[in-house]
This record gives structure tokens, sequence and C-alpha cells, in this order.
């Protein structure tokens, strides 16, 4: 440590920026923290110090907006900076032959201290510094299907919608189920799909962690010989936009053409499913059915729950613009995949195709294979309960850390980008 | 009716015991579990609510539900068992004696409302001072029912237009009750501006009753309490100061905007011969299906050399709507051939007025939905079904 403390002195001499970049490597040292993301951190502060000028001056919606925004960061690294002063501070007291005993003590107590606040420090930095998930305010709609596994799939979907229920009934979140398609089969609790709508703001980033493929693992009801059969079930959660945009100024406003969201009505078909024969008055059909199709995606909608034909009509729009909405959104961070591959060599991240989580009846245990978390209390998982509080609590940890790592590649890439421009 | 494969029976019994029952007159399966589930809600909310008056039904919802089921059997319609239809963002309220709002009707409604609203932005390019603000949007909704065209024209059109006048009229006083009833219910449910109540009016009349011709064949009709004529209507209930500004043609009626009507267009054959199911044919009025032909009053004098019985009401509305000047006319027929008719019936019509009555602009007929794509988009079978007739000045 004591050659570190005068390293970090030594450059002193040297430009500012190369005074910054010893800073970041001493303080790398120190906490984890990656000298890319301090740059960052540090561009953001100065861009906050500029808007807050701006602001005395003359107040700005938007200008405000952004400045909240960043915010956080700003007073995060205050304290890391805080915190790395009185560390070098402290150092520079020991480093003095002439500092009494006591002081010394004391010193190395505070230094113990400092060093200890650092890592939580760093670790609210990281997290300040994520940005907000596009849809991360938004409700969602959960849309739940069976995969591989036949009847048992099906039989597994209906449990896990059961679990989201009543998941999102002890978060104080009310779920209503916009549709509820059951095989053909003696039993009602066989799903072919099931889309359920939680219309609290916020929904989106809560339940953000579930989508995927959740495998179970079990002996099936349906099973005579007593093998453990395993299935799957696809999870998928969308952003559910606001009625008719709202806000003008609202990068989430579908109607406005220029918004990444939006999506032309001349590319969707709209087809009432209707018997042939005879219409008008000598025939009274209750069907009400209405499938839209998104003819550039080929993205199919189809909804019949409802008697008045508009209001499947407008549950139908409001599933395939979510379905399009959250298939931009992943293309987009695919781009970003691909910008970062380079960077980083293979990126970990899980999309909608991987299986994310396995419930296991036999073992009672339930596995998340993002975070690695393992759970042994499986009732109280599909139930809704703590049990699948703690493991998307995990996850969620588990997609801050990802989501840190990408952004340090992509900083580097940056900054690789720039030396080459040199 | 073809026969119900016991296959099918047998898988719908293994879902569910009431669904075979069902399947006896919704005929697929798909539907039949839409509306068992329509019942079921509907069964459950309903023990809820009486348990709630603590009245002294004792009946549980499964009780309640197989009685329904067993109603829906016999080829009650779904909207009499569970007494409304959805119309648009409206809940019409349905009732024995009336005829139930069909989709179709739900379609050309909407078509109405951005018809009427392209109009009205047309009128108000070519002339600069804003006269739809001088005088209300008037409509005219000749064999209303339920009053689900009224009702819905005016939820439509209430956000744009800041004076609506609808006058629904129907021969039927059972319809025109329930029309006064469904007018409060889509009030309290809020998806009909207070206004309504002033502005849609429900009147008992006789579409098919001319103004001005006495019935000496019916010498019963005659006299006081004869069923008034539209034009009678019209005259007594639209308000003086409008008229005065639009009788310079010395035309006693007020000027309509808009005249809507699905009147009963099924032909006495089609009725018997199984085009017409068999929950229609038993539980809806015939009055809103047949036009009458054998008790007709003055039939003779409407109808024309080569009219067919069933077109009759058209024959009558087209010169109602020449005669109270309908910038818009829609008429909904029950397929194509008669949709046909009808703008033959128009065309017909026209240059005899064009020598007599005072026209600005010409007026032009179309049948729609005619693209393949109105047709997917509407919920039309591409070459059956219904049809409507858009009758509009100038046009395209």
């Amino acid at each position: 440590m004591l050659q570190c403390g005068r390293f970090f002195w030594r450059p002193a001499r040297l430009g500012l920026n190369s005074f910054l970049r010893s800073v970041h490597s001493a303080a790398a040292a120190d906490s984890g923290l990656s000298p890319v993301l301090l740059t960052r951190a540090r561009l953001l502060a100065a861009e906050h110090a500029k808007l807050s000028e701006k602001l005395a001056e003359a107040f700005d919606a938007k200008v405000a907006k952004r400045a909240g925004e960043i915010a956080p960061v700003t007073a995060v690294l205050k304290d890391w900076d805080g915190a790395n002063e009185s560390i070098v501070e402290l150092k520079s007291l020991l480093e003095q032959p002439d500092t009494d005993e006591e002081l010394r003590s004391l010193a190395i107590e505070d230094l113990d201290a400092s060093r200890e606040a650092l890592p939580t420090i760093s670790d609210r930095l990281k997290k300040a510094l994520i940005p907000r998930h596009p849809f991360a305010d938004l409700p969602c709609l959960v849309e739940i299907r069976p995969g591989a596994g036949g009847d048992e799939a099906g039989l597994f979907a209906f449990e896990m919608l059961r679990m989201y229920m009543s998941f999102c009934s002890r978060r104080g979140l009310r779920p209503t189920v916009l549709k509820q398609d059951v095989e053909d089969g003696a039993s009602e609790d066989r799903l072919t799909e099931a889309v359920i709508e939680i219309e609290a703001d916020g929904a989106y980033d809560i339940l953000r962690t579930e989508s995927g493929v959740h495998r179970v693992q079990r002996v099936p009801a349906t099973e005579t010989k007593g093998r453990t059969h395993t299935s799957a079930v696809s999870v998928m959660v969308l952003p559910s936009f606001p009625e008719s945009g709202s806000g003008s100024d609202n990068a989430l406003n579908f109607d406005d053409p220029n918004s990444d969201y939006y999506i032309d009505p001349q590319e969707v078909r709209v087809e009432k499913m209707r018997a042939s024969g005879a219409g008008g008055q000598h025939v009274n059909k209750t069907e009400s059915a209405i499938r839209l199709t998104h003819i550039p995606t080929g993205t199919v909608v189809s909804m019949q729950d409802e008697r008045s034909q508009h209001s499947n009509r407008r549950r139908a729009w409001q599933v395939l613009r979510a379905k399009i909405a959250e298939a931009r959104q992943e293309a987009r961070e695919q781009e970003l995949v691909q910008l970062r591959r380079g960077a980083m060599g293979g990126v970990a991240r899980m999309g909608r195709g991987d299986k994310i989580r396995t419930y296991n009846y036999g073992q009672s245990r339930c596995t998340d294979h993002r975070s690695g978390i393992t759970i042994h209390n499986l009732d109280g998982v599909l139930d809704g309960g703590d049990g699948l509080e703690t493991v998307m609590e995990s996850v969620r940890t588990w997609m801050a850390d990802r989501e840190v790592e990408a952004m340090v590649a992509e900083e580097t890439l940056k900054e690789e980008k720039k030396k080459m421009k040199k | 009716m073809p026969r119900i494969p016991t296959s099918l029976l047998l898988k719908a019994y293994r879902e569910n015991s009431l669904l075979p029952i069902l399947l006896k007159e919704c005929r697929s399966l798909d539907s039949a579990r839409n509306e068992l589930r329509w019942l079921r809600e509907r069964a459950v909310r309903d023990v809820q609510e009486h348990s709630r008056q603590a009245t002294r039904t004792r009946q549980g919802w499964r009780t309640r539900l197989r009685a329904m089921c067993h109603k829906r059997s016999r080829g009650v319609p779904l909207q009499y068992i569970l007494g409304d239809q959805p119309f648009g963002d409206l809940e019409i309220l349905c009732r024995r004696g009336v005829l139930i709002p069909r989709s179709d009707t739900e379609s050309y409604t909407y078509e109405a409302a951005r018809l009427v609203r392209q109009m009205a932005v047309e009128t108000c390019k070519d002339s600069p001072s804003p006269s739809g603000s001088k005088r209300p949007l008037r409509i005219l909704d000749l064999c209303t029912g339920t009053g689900c065209i009224a009702l819905l024209l005016h939820a439509l059109l209430a956000p744009q237009f800041e004076r609506i006048q609808i006058m629904g009229v129907d021969l039927s006083p059972i319809a025109l009750n329930l029309a006064q009833r469904n007018l409060e219910h889509n009030i309290g449910l809020d998806v009909l501006d207070r206004r309504a109540r002033e502005e849609i009016q429900f009147h008992r009349g006789d579409v098919l009753r001319r103004n001005g011709i006495a019935n000496p064949s019916t010498g019963t009709s005659a006299g006081g309490d004869a069923i008034p004529t539209v034009e009678e209507l019209l005259s007594q209930h639209t308000t003086q100061s409008e008229r005065d500004s639009k009788s310079s043609d010395g035309s006693p009626l007020p000027k309509i905007d808009l005249l809507i009507s699905n009147p009963p267009y099924i032909s006495h054959s089609d009725f018997h011969n199984g085009t017409t199911s068999r929950s229609v044919r038993l539980f809806e009025p015939r009055l809103a299906l047949v036009p009458r032909t054998d008790t007709n009053i003055d039939s003779n004098a409407i109808s024309q050399e080569g009219d067919k019985p069933e077109d009759i009401f058209y024959r009558r509305i087209l010169e109602l709507s020449q005669d109270v000047q309908a910038s818009l006319t829609i008429l909904e027929c029950g397929d194509k051939m008669q949709a046909e008719r009808v703008v033959e019936m128009f065309r017909g019509n026209s240059p005899a007025l064009g020598d007599g009555g005072e026209t600005d602009g010409v007026f032009t007929a179309e049948v729609w939905p005619a693209t393949e794509e109105d047709c997917l988009a509407n919920g039309f079978h591409v070459r059956d079904g219904s049809r409507c007739v858009i009758i509009r000045k100038g046009g395209c």
C-alpha cells in the first residue's frame, strides 16, 4: 500500500489526463472498481454540474429530468472520492516518521474502517451507473406458454400461472387474466396460452427477471410407471403501453411515427373471425374473436375471451404492441452484444430462448441457472412467496452485474477506438 | 343442420358435462366453450348479488348455470339469457320482442360515424363560417329497435359535435320502452354523455305509412289515435328556429344530415327455407325481420312494379331520404343482391326528383363493404352476408 501511495503521487506532474488514469488504477486495486466506470462516473458528474448551473439560471423540464437521472451518480461519486481522500490522508500520516504512536493507532483504525466502506460505496456507484431499462416504469404483460413436454407442460404452465398470480397478489399488484386458453381435454388446468396483465407502474422491472424457459422435473400426474419427466414452459414478460400515448415528449408514445415502438396500422392485418354464410338479421352469432397479424414480423395475436369484439380488439392490440416492442428492444440489445463481443470475448447473456430456471420436485429444490442460487423449499417458490422473491432478487443482482460488465466492455471499446484514432 | 359427430360430443362431455348441451346450439366447441364461460360468469355474479341482497333465492350458481345452458340449447339467444349485448363500447339491454343488435350493424354504425366526421371536415373547408355550430347535427334512425345505432352514434360523435339531435323511430312500443331504458342504462354506465338524455329522442312512428294519404282502404287506422308518420314526427319534434332557415324551398321538413336504418329485410321464403337460423326464427320478433306484406295497408301505394316484397322498406326510406334532403343515407341490406337492388331503386328514383326538387350536388350510391380487404377487416364474408348501401352527396 505504501508503494501504491507513492505511485499515486508521482505522476501528478504529468498532465491531468494521465493523472486521472493513475488515480483509477490505484483505486481499482483497492475496490475492484474498473477505471472505465470511474471515467464514466466523472463524465456524468461533470455533466450534472453543468446542468445544475443551467437550472440555476432558468428552469427547463428536460434538463431537470436529465439532472435528476444522473444526480445519484454524482452523490455516490462524492462519497467515493471522500472515502478515497481520507484513505490517502491517513496513509500519508502513517508514512510520516514523526507521527506519535497514539495517532498512528487511531489512523490505522480509521484506515481499516474506510477500506471496509469502500466496496459498498463502489457497489452503489456501479448500481447508480446502470442505465434504467427503457420499459422499467411500465406495467407489464406476462405470457405463459407450455413448451416441450406435452400435457405435463400444459399442467405446469397452469401452476406457473397460479404462482405469478399469487406472487402479484402478495406484492399488492393486481393481476388480471387477459387470456386463458386451455387445451381440449379432461381437465381445465392444461394451458395452451395465458396472458396476465399487471397494471402497476414498474411491474415490468419487478418481473423482468422471469423471461425465459422454465424447466420442471417431476413425476407427472399422467405418468403410470413413476418415471421423472422433464418439460419446459416459456414465460415472456412484455411491456404494457398506456392506452393511447399520453405524454407527447414520451419516447414510448406508440402513436408517434418517430417512436421506436410505433406500429404502422397499415402493416397490421385485422381479421374478425366469423363463420361463413348468411349474416345480418338472418343469424345471431355470438363469436367475437379478433386476430391481428403484424405482416413484417409475422407476429399473430388472437383474442376471443370477451363478448365484445371491441374489447377483444383493444386487448389484442395491447398484446401485439407489447410483443413488437419487446422484440425491437431485444434486437437492440442483441446489437449491443455483438458490439461488445469484440471487447469482452463472449458475453454471458440469457435470451428468452435460454433455460433459466429448474423446478425439481424430487429434490424439492428450485435452481436459477443465471445467479446459480438454489432454494430447497420448492413449495415456497411455487406459492409465489418469499422463496420466489429470493430467487428473483438474486437474479436482479446477477443482471446488474452483467450490466456493469457490459458497461465496462463498452467503455473499454470506446477508449480503444479513441486510441486508434490518435 | 348437419348432425354433430358423436366424437365431438364425447370430447365436449369429457371437458365439461354442460358443453354438449351448449353444443346443440353453438355447433362448434370453441364457441360453446366461450358461451359456457360467459354464462358461468353471469351465473356466479347473479348469485353473489342475490346473496348480498339477502333475497330468498337459495339457488347455487351451478343450478342456475345448468338452467341457463338448457335454455340456450333450446335455441334461446344468449343475449336474451344474459340480458345484454355489447355494441361498440356500449352495453345494450336485450329482451324478448326486440331484435338483438348484430355485429354487422355495429360495423355499419362505425362506418357511418366515420363518414359523418369526414363530411363535417369537408363542409368546414368549403364554407369559412362554421355551419356546424349554428345547426345541430341531425340524425334520423328508422326502425331503431333497442336504440343501439342511435346510442352508439351519439357516443361516437359527441366529442366532435357540440350539438346533436338524434331521433329514433320504431313501431313497436316494447322496443321504444327498451330503447329508453338503454339510454338511461348507458348514461349510468358512463359510456354515454349526459347530454344524450336531451339529444336523443325515441318516438313511435310507422315508417311505411305515408303522410297526407288518407287510408280509405283501412278505416280502422284513420282517426286521432293513428300511429304518426315519420313526416309528422319530424315536423312536430324538430326545433322551430332551425327549420326557418332552410324553408326556402317550401319543404316543411327539416334537413337531416344522416338517415340510417336497419329495417326488416328478410324475404318470406328466406325466413322459412333455412337461411334464417332456428334461434332467430323462433325467438326474435318477426316484426323486426320480415316486412309486413299480408296485412300491409298501402304496400301497393309504396312499392312500384318489379319491387320485391322484402324491399318495401327501402322504397319508402329512399323517398323519405329525398324529402329530408339527407346528405348521407345508410341502409343495411340482407345480402349483396338486395343491396344492388336498392342501388338500382335509388338510381331509378333520382332523375325523377331532378326536375322537381332542388338538389345541390350529385348523389352517389355504393355498396359497402365492396373490397375483400374491407370485408376481412370488418368481419364480413367475401361473398355472403349482409351489406349496406351508402348514399351520399358528392362522393367518389
